[in-house]
């Protein structure tokens, strides 16, 4: 069994690192005028950590980031938003990691239901179910892109770490996860 | 990804722009249109889309300045923080709209009778 502690620092180090990209991520904004389109840096760290620890500890991971980054980079009303979007896209992509399917699909499949998420809270905020169908479409075809961009840098991310010692007793319990 | 993954990364690409042509044919119209400004659901004004106006909402968070011109309507300026509805392009379509979530404000084209 892992130690604890370990865990306990790869969990923060994952999260300093979530937040980088969240950080990153606001200095580059798509040139696409729709609410909601965003590169998605912060979810390759999120798939690491699925591929690495387990759905509660990123579950864990995914809240304490949004609430971070939503204060330091966003606001209060973007919070309700990330977190649904989080949320489903994480339900989602655990289920999917339990298959055969490699990273950069699962990662498509968790940028789109991460648009949904958002969609459904705007949607139920704004009582407006027109805006769903609307924007649905046009950020799900966005989201084919960004996340096959953000699962191929998840994937080399996690065959780098692979080969890190240091990891080895921490991810051993979820060993035979990884592909 | 192998080929069968590609096979469902075609189908999910298909899938989003037949939803965008579905949603633009559910909506195709030739009765009038008009601008729908609604703030938490509520409509609070409509205007026609050939119509030019200028036109400021106030609500409880901030203001929002409607432009109508040349039939198409759009956000000119806001003091919402993300600034994301205004830079959407300019709506003319009906069904198409402008969000501004920071103060609950929806634009939307629909068809009058």
């Amino acid at each position: 069994m892992p130690s604890k502690t370990r865990r306990l620092v790869l969990l923060s180090l994952l999260l300093a690192l979530a937040l980088i990209m969240a950080y990153v991520e606001s200095f580059i904004p798509l040139p696409l005028p729709i609410p909601g389109a965003k590169l998605g840096l912060p979810n390759i760290v999120t798939m690491v950590s699925i591929v690495l620890l387990n759905w509660p500890m990123t579950l864990l991971l995914v809240v304490a980031r949004v609430i971070l980054s939503g204060f330091l980079f966003g606001n209060m009303f973007s919070i309700i938003y990330s977190l649904c979007g989080g949320f489903l896209s994480l339900i989602v992509m655990t289920l999917l990691s339990r298959r055969s399917i490699s990273i950069t699909l699962i990662s498509v499949f968790g940028a789109i239901f991460h648009n949904m998420g958002q969609l459904i809270v705007a949607a139920l905020v704004l009582q407006n179910t027109n805006l769903f169908f609307a924007y649905f479409p046009v950020l799900m075809l966005i989201a084919i892109p960004t996340g096959i961009i953000t699962g191929t840098a998840a994937r080399g991310l996690l065959s780098l770490l692979k080969k890190t010692p240091y990891l080895n007793d921490i991810t051993e319990a979820y060993r035979g996860k990884l592909k | 990804m192998n080929k069968k993954e590609m096979m469902i990364v075609g189908v999910l690409i298909l899938i989003s722009l037949l939803g965008m042509g579905a949603f633009y044919l559910y909506h195709m119209t030739d009765s009038n249109l008009l601008v729908r400004v609604s703030v938490n659901g509520q409509t609070i004004g409509e205007y026609p889309l050939d119509e030019d106006l200028i036109q400021s909402f106030e609500t409880d968070d901030g203001y929002n300045v409607l432009t109508i011109s040349n039939g198409k309507a759009g956000i000119t300026e806001a003091d919402c923080p993300d600034q994301i509805c205004v830079k959407t392009y300019p709506i003319s379509s009906p069904g198409e709209t402008i969000v501004c979530l920071p103060h609950k404000l929806v634009v939307e084209i629909v068809t009058g009778n």
